[in-house]
């Protein structure tokens, strides 16, 4: 049991970062986000037996970790903007520059945050699942509890409504 | 990878994501706890619980139309020394309890009393009174100051501030508090320090010595408050004060 739980902690060190911030990006709440990737690696623990052995490890894991996030999301109110919680978590002293952020000015940053904000929910999350969280396919239709094939549309779709939001589709 | 694909990328990378907790210990000692005692302590322990009712029924309350203290916990927050939940419904607490604070000492005295080095807030001025409660393990110290700048008179205590500190390490979950859905709960940093902000309509507010299930030293209704961690301690700014004020009370805590 000892041997099991060691490796298992590796596991949960390994992935609790991604497990946190998928689970924030649908809940928006970081006590919410803790409880649930909390919860999720309790009840991947008890499910190891189910788990199919040589099938990839992150996207089972998302999968429950984003159903344990959207049992926590209630009502639009609790619904915070990426920008808002990006604004009021920073503290002045920690705003140090990182390498993209050369790439990426910061009115740039804020307009295409915005933009992202305005996307329609299902949008909105395949769009911050595959690009701000760095997921995979596989992984973003885990989360989403969703076919690939969706996720590839939307995700289409959503580029799409992003060129148009910004002014970058040609005429 | 379009250019607007790679903006994307590079924006999910620039983005300061709420800090990660590290979940390791946490789901290290659920899965070696017994498996009823496996789930997050969302709920209150039953005979806490029940210890609830049992006070609010011997405060001559009216228990039987306040099947809200069995709700449902809708959020959970926790620091070290101090659980905070939020419920469907705030029982109803009938009458407002006098504050009960220790014995009156002076800061110095305190300092030899207390199994810590107290912490003031130099933003809010001199306190007008200090207690020294033994209630907690390590001992508990009360600052009370006076309306004044940004820290308007609090209705039923009449004050403008209310600082308590104690050791959080030697009671993890000293401090209790239980808030209706009327009022506003946020997890924060302040300096690095974890925190919780609790706003709006005044919520329920308890103590749980480690040594008891359920203690009633102090059941009353609170108004706004700081909750913060700094190293061992678990220190309370409460009044009438805003975000803002309390933030920078905290920040001023030497």
């Amino acid at each position: 049991m000892g041997g099991d739980l060691d490796a298992y902690e590796e596991i949960v060190r390994r992935h609790q970062a991604i497990a946190f911030r998928t689970a924030w990006m649908i809940t928006r709440s970081a006590a919410d986000a803790e409880e649930a990737a909390q919860d999720a690696f309790v009840k991947a623990h008890g499910a190891l037996a189910r788990f199919r052995e040589g099938s990839p490890f992150r996207p089972w894991l998302l999968a429950i970790v984003a159903n344990e996030a959207r049992n926590r999301v209630r009502g639009a109110g609790r619904h915070v903007r990426i920008a808002q919680r990006v604004v009021e978590e920073r503290r002045p002293d920690d705003a140090v520059p990182s390498p993209e952020a050369a790439l990426l000015g910061s009115e740039q940053r804020d307009e295409l945050l915005a933009a992202i904000e305005r996307l329609p929910g299902p949008a909105r999350e395949a769009i911050s699942c595959r690009y701000l969280l760095d997921l995979s396919e596989e992984e973003t239709a885990a989360a989403l509890d969703c076919p690939r094939g969706t996720v590839k549309s939307r995700v289409s779709r959503a580029l799409e409504r992003l060129r148009l939001e910004l002014g970058e589709v040609e005429a | 990878m379009s250019e607007l694909e790679q903006r994307l990328a590079a924006l999910g990378r620039e983005l300061d994501w709420p800090e990660t907790p590290n979940l390791v210990p946490v789901v290290r000692r659920r899965l070696t706890a017994p498996a009823r005692q496996r789930r997050r302590p969302v709920l209150l322990r039953r005979s806490f619980a029940i210890a609830i009712a049992a006070l609010l029924l011997l405060a001559g309350g009216v228990f039987a139309a306040v099947p809200s203290v069995r709700d449902a916990v809708l959020e959970f927050f926790g620091l070290q020394g101090a659980t905070v939940e939020r419920r469907a419904e705030l029982p109803r607490v009938p009458t407002s309890r006098p504050l009960d604070l220790g014995a009156r000492t002076t800061l110095d005295r305190a300092r030899k009393s207390l199994g810590f080095e107290p912490l003031v807030p130099g933003a809010a001025g001199r306190p007008v009174a200090v207690f020294v409660s033994t209630r907690a393990p390590g001992g508990e110290l009360s600052l009370t100051y006076g309306p004044g700048a940004g820290m308007p008179s609090t209705e039923g205590t009449g004050l403008g501030l209310l600082v308590g500190e104690f050791r959080g390490d030697l009671a993890p979950e000293y401090l209790g508090k239980i808030t209706g859905q009327a009022t506003r709960v946020e997890r924060l940093r302040v300096d690095g320090n974890r925190a919780i902000w609790i706003e709006g309509a005044p919520h329920l507010f308890f103590y749980r010595p480690p040594d008891a299930d359920f203690a009633d030293s102090e059941l009353r209704l609170a108004h706004n408050v700081l909750l913060l961690e700094r190293g061992n301690l678990l220190v309370r700014l409460e009044g009438a004060f805003d975000r803002q004020r309390a933030l920078e009370l905290g920040r001023s805590l030497r």
